[in-house]
């Protein structure tokens, strides 16, 4: 398992490349990338800007991985997390999940995702010419972490 | 001394000089010490307040706020998440 907090630009398709070169032990690869966008709800935004707690960021994401690969079959798991100024169209997270067959891949990468969003001590800031907000999780993200734990 | 970090918008409201602090004689407890911290800065107070505030101990999860806290600790104040 790779848990990475990178403050700097990354490529996601060189990432999963990396990831899954000589891993024909696994019949499925699944990923997803989330990206910043250029505008929410139609508030233009110029800059994404997230913070973390180093050390514990890690460690919780790294427990939040791994308590996720044990539930299905997942060999092996990918997450890579941006931290600091994020542009417009630069990737913020990878997720990439590596199993036998195809569902448990997806289900890894789907409840990860949603883990991520309400559980990794990151917090995300936009600012566009309408100013600077601090982003919070949204009911249905915390709809979708209760869902996520029944799994 | 115990080292104090607040996260996200708290930091926003959070001077410098909150980074590092003496504790006063009547905090024993993170529950004390979240109550000194609002005292002292009525707008962090304000901001912890108004949302769900976790604390952290020594880069662990405190749940239970009757911990006692003790020179050299560290204390991080962490507003909801917002990753992925």
């Amino acid at each position: 398992m790779d848990v990475r907090i990178v403050s700097r630009a990354f490529d996601p398709q060189a990432e999963v490349a990396a990831f899954a070169a000589g891993r024909d032990d696994a019949g499925a690869l699944v990923s997803f990338v989330g990206t910043c966008r250029a505008g929410t709800g139609g508030v233009a935004v110029d800059e994404l800007r997230i913070d973390h707690y180093p050390g514990f960021t890690e460690k919780e994401i790294a427990r939040l991985a791994e308590e996720t690969s044990r539930r299905f079959d997942c060999p092996d798991l990918l997450v890579v997390h941006r931290v600091g100024s994020i542009r417009p169209g630069e990737a913020i997270v990878l997720v990439a999940a590596l199993s036998t067959h195809r569902s448990d891949a997806f289900e890894v990468v789907r409840i990860l995702m949603d883990y991520l969003k309400t559980d990794a001590p990151l917090w995300k800031r936009e600012s566009g010419p309408q100013g600077a907000r601090w982003i919070e999780p949204r009911s249905e993200d915390y709809a979708r972490r209760k869902e996520a734990e029944k799994g | 001394m115990v080292r104090l970090l607040f996260l996200g918008k708290f930091g926003d409201v959070a001077p410098a000089a909150m980074a590092e602090v003496a504790l006063p004689g009547d905090v024993h407890t993170l529950a004390d010490l979240k109550e000194w911290v609002a005292r002292q800065q009525p707008l962090l107070g304000a901001a912890m307040n108004a949302t769900r505030t976790r604390l952290i101990l020594n880069q662990c999860v405190a749940h239970d706020l009757s911990r006692p806290v003790a020179d050299g600790d560290e204390v991080a104040f962490l507003p909801p998440m917002s990753g992925g």
